[in-house]
């Protein structure tokens, strides 16, 4: 008797599997097709490091007080200062980071005063070029151009700060930075475009 | 390493077969050099340390703040836990309070995690069994969970999301309904699973009465975690000797009663559904306050410390030695999985070659964890 | 007008007997002549079969894991197996030094021939039977037989020991299903009375509810599982999985010779999803007869891809099985069922 119990039990079962697998033949599936399709990035999201510009005057928000060195945990970001001679403000004549040692922890980001570095959601770096992987200063401005941030501290612009141009891309990296526009996946948060500086609370 | 040890006892009619440190049993790079008689085991001589990165000794040259980042790929599988342990340490060497609503987030964040983290050893014992799809269903809600830390942290999967004193940020508005949602969801589908395994009677014959593994022989080789509260003792230290306040709420640590191969996989299968009450109850109590204790910006403690943590493979523990510099002097990480590495021999032994690669899932070995 | 293709056999045979007899050359080259076009027929028609079943298999996988499988290639990737099949055709054919030359390579085409030999007896239709010999089912059993020796041939040819214990374990397997497999069409036959494929499909009658699958359901199952068994396909493929540990019968092989034995397997599956259909579900003929404007090929091709839709459903939902209760299951719970099957059939055919 108990032979069959747990033979019909056996067959019970496996039936049970079966039902179980089935329900999911009928259902879309949840993959989505990259690179025609593209997930948007949350916006928290920790990606590749930028340097920040000052939206107004295109300089970069950095005045290289060599605390994000100091904080990041594998020695991937070398700093060299020097002083502008006309107007006595310390500025980072090299400003490199090893992204290939670089391990996406953000705590060059907490580090920073002066909203000059953050890690954003571009991911799209691959090269099989290796030196191209060390992303000097002009290389990550020029990444960090559209990426919008809250300020942490105030920083008022200097009187006589000199109008600048916009600083080419002279890095000679192969692969260009911006991901093709794709169609977006999640619901955005509403972006603001007006070109000021974005202030949500997320960094506390 | 070579194989001469095991090679001394071989009888005639035995030979030596070498399980490489590659295989496609995803469980990472371990090499086992096992002995067989035809189809049956006879010795077992696991070689360990081809991902040993030196975690130890490169976190005498970082300071503590500094050091969060390494703790996230002790065990990648479960990075809020290993962070959770290192803060614990610290923070008992340091004595420093904790404001309740940075440890009811730590809760919400290393019980998601111990859920992730038993879906990647639902997937992969499923998948070393035989059975493919429950591998890919345990990756679509870990999908699921990942979205929930990168939308609080940034990361998916090793965090640096805990700060000694507290957490490093607040997760955003939408986190605490999505938590909600996510639980609802998941239950649902922990009953897939087990429609799809556990009363299997082909699981069932490849997992039920399969190697034993008793509470003595359990807490000699030092077993913890899952793997001996499947054996019936009940060593819970999220109950036993609560942390982060998790004595204030209300779940249950699953019991399993032989020991076996299937005891190990209900009882992790239950606790999935019980990590989801300890969310549910975390969100809903989730107190008003800081997020972060006043730490000081130059921190040099002095003193030695041993903490652990239930990690969701085992105890997780950390003894630092602080000799008053910003940098610890001694750094020692005690993990499960290098504990439960030695039961293999004594589990293994005299089953066949497929049991092997039942008995290896079920004990839920993450190579990070065991060479770190 | 119907689509059944019985005309279009008819002009064929017109055709080339009148090019025979123009040339004035003796009735035998006219059979040959038929003989040759039926053959190729059918090879083009597996082949793509093959090509399809592939296909069809990684789109059935991936939707039960909830994925989408191939896409890229084609619309829905349709064209997917045959970038493969290009692919494996230009690897280079690498053979181990030590191996038995003779063997090895003689190993996929003996599985390769007994496959698409088994089909020569498979009604695709009314009057679409390649050749009706009275003992169609013996046949097939026998020819089938063939691929423990291909197995063999496979694991001692590559002269590796492993592929040797691989190809032994598999061949095991697969002659210890043979038994209940031959034993659970047993009732069919007792019911049918004849060992012709055309016999079985003509004597289940024009309803669905006189298939044989209703009286024989226990005979089905038995069927389906031995079946599953002989194909090495899960839950039944721990002498293959166990590459991962040890070594398949199929581990040195690359290139086309490997592409053969997974064809094969393919084309298995499609023989044996043919031979179930038309021994329990009815072959060519449609549930009710209203339904008959819909040619016989059609009700065929639906009801044998169906049965290979339901061996990849088990094949992605099950676990495996271990080798000492694969045999045991097969000696201790498939074989008395088998015989207990064999026995109430044939009380009922006696009695009715």
């Amino acid at each position: 008797m108990g032979m069959v119990k747990e033979f019909f039990s056996g067959v019970y079962n496996l039936a049970l599997g079966l039902v179980t697998t089935a329900k999911y033949l009928p259902k879309r599936a949840v993959t989505i097709q990259y690179p025609k399709v593209k997930m948007q990035m949350f916006e928290r999201s920790r990606g590749t490091v930028v340097l920040l510009s000052d939206p107004e005057t295109g300089e970069l928000n950095c005045n290289a007080c060599l605390l994000c060195q100091k904080a990041c945990p594998v020695a991937a970001i070398t700093i060299k200062q020097a002083k502008d001679a006309g107007t006595k403000k310390r500025y980072p004549e090299k400003f490199e980071i090893n992204m290939m040692i670089c391990c996406y922890c953000g705590l060059c980001e907490e580090a920073c005063n002066f909203n000059a570095i953050k890690l954003t959601g571009k991911y799209e770096f691959a090269t099989p070029d290796k030196d191209s992987l060390i992303f000097d200063k002009d290389k990550l401005q020029e990444i960090g151009r559209d990426v919008k941030y809250e300020a942490k501290k105030k920083r008022e612009p200097k009187k006589d700060a000199v109008p600048v141009k916009k600083a080419e891309p002279a890095s000679p990296t192969p692969v260009s930075a911006e991901p093709e526009k794709a169609v977006e996946v999640k619901a955005a948060d509403p972006v603001d475009n007006s070109g000021q500086i974005d202030i949500k609370g997320t960094n506390q | 390493m070579s194989t001469l040890e095991i090679e001394k006892t071989q009888a005639q009619d035995e030979f030596i077969i070498n399980v490489g440190p590659q295989h496609p049993s995803t469980h990472g790079v371990l090499r086992l050099i096992l002995r067989m008689k035809g189809e049956f085991i006879k010795d077992l001589k696991p070689d360990v340390g081809f991902l040993h990165r030196a975690i130890e000794k490169i976190a005498e040259n970082r300071t503590y703040a500094q050091f969060m980042p390494f703790t996230d790929r002790i065990d990648y599988c479960a990075s809020m836990p290993c962070n959770l342990a290192w803060v614990t340490a610290v923070e008992k060497l340091a004595k420093i309070e904790v404001p309740e609503r940075a440890q009811y987030l730590r809760v919400i964040m290393t019980e998601l995690n111990r859920i992730a983290s038993h879906l990647i050893w639902l997937g992969t014992m499923s998948l070393d069994l035989g059975a493919f799809t429950p591998f890919l269903y345990a990756f679509r809600e870990r999908e699921r969970i990942l979205d929930l830390f990168e939308m609080t942290c940034g990361q998916r999967l090793t965090y640096n999301y805990m700060r000694i004193g507290g957490v490093s940020q607040e997760p955003p508005q939408e986190f605490y309904p999505k938590c909600k949602e996510f639980t609802q969801y998941f239950r649902k589908k922990v009953d897939d699973y087990e429609a799809l395994l556990t009363y299997n009677p082909i699981f069932l014959s490849r997992t039920k009465d399969v190697a034993i593994l008793p509470i003595d022989v359990g807490l000699n080789y030092g077993a913890s975690g899952p793997t001996l509260r499947a054996s019936g003792h009940d060593w819970d230290l999220r109950k036993i000797h609560p942390y982060s306040s998790y004595d204030k709420f209300d779940f249950k640590a699953p019991l399993g009663t032989k020991g076996d191969v299937w005891d190990r996989y209900i009882v992790r299968i239950q606790e999935m559904r019980q990590c989801c009450n300890i969310v549910d109850q975390a969100v809903e109590g989730l107190p008003e306050g800081p997020i972060k204790a006043k730490v000081p910006a130059v921190f040099k403690p002095k003193g030695e410390v041993f903490a652990r943590i239930e990690a969701p493979r085992g105890e997780m523990g950390y003894y630092i030695i602080a000799d008053g510099t910003t940098k610890p002097y001694r750094v020692k990480i005690r993990t499960a999985s290098f504990a439960h590495v030695q039961l293999l021999k004594y589990l293994a032994v005299d089953w066949k070659i497929a049991d092997l690669v039942a008995i290896f899932g079920s004990l839920d070995i993450v190579l990070p964890e065991v060479d770190r | 007008m119907t689509l059944e293709l019985k005309g279009l056999l008819d002009w064929v045979y017109t055709i080339v007997s009148g090019i025979v007899a123009s040339l004035g050359l003796p009735e035998i080259i006219r059979d040959v002549a038929l003989m040759l076009l039926v053959i190729a027929a059918l090879i083009g028609f597996l082949m793509i079969m093959a090509l399809f079943l592939i296909w069809w298999e990684r789109k059935v996988s991936a939707h039960i894991q909830d994925r989408l499988g191939p896409m890229m290639t084609g619309w829905h990737g349709w064209i997917q197996t045959v970038a493969d099949a290009l692919k494996l055709l230009q690897k280079e054919d690498i053979v181990v030094g030590t191996a038995d030359r003779k063997v090895h390579f003689w190993a996929p085409v003996v599985v390769f021939t007994a496959c698409l030999a088994a089909f020569a007896v498979i009604p695709f239709g009314k009057g679409l039977i390649p050749t009706d010999i009275n003992i169609g089912i013996l046949y097939i059993f026998a020819i089938t037989s063939f691929t423990v020796i291909s197995l063999l041939m496979a694991g001692w040819g590559s002269n590796n020991k492993f592929a040797l214990l691989g190809g032994m374990r598999t061949a095991a397997q697969i002659i210890s299903y043979e038994v209940p497999l031959t034993l659970s069409v047993m009732g069919v036959i007792l019911m049918a009375g004849t060992l012709s494929m055309v016999g079985f499909v003509e004597s289940q009658g024009p309803y669905f509810w006189k298939w044989y699958i209703w009286p024989q359901l226990a005979g089905f199952a038995i069927y389906i599982t031995a079946a599953t068994a002989e194909l090495n396909r899960t839950p039944f493929d721990l002498p293959e999985a166990e590459q991962e540990l040890v070594a398949g019968f199929n581990i040195e092989y690359s290139g086309m010779k490997f592409a053969m034995f997974f064809l094969a397997e393919f084309l298995n599956m499609f023989m044996v999803a043919a031979v179930a259909t038309t021994l329990f579900l009815g072959g060519w003929q449609p549930p009710l007869p209203g339904l008959a404007f819909v040619p016989s090929y059609i009700w065929f091709l639906g009801k044998s891809l169906f049965l290979v839709f339901v061996i990849m459903w088990f094949k992605w939902t099950y676990p495996r099985l271990r080798v000492d209760h694969l045999m045991g299951f097969a000696w201790k719970v498939l074989l008395p069922l088998a015989f207990l099957n064999i026995f109430l059939t044939a009380l009922g055919v006696y009695i009715f």
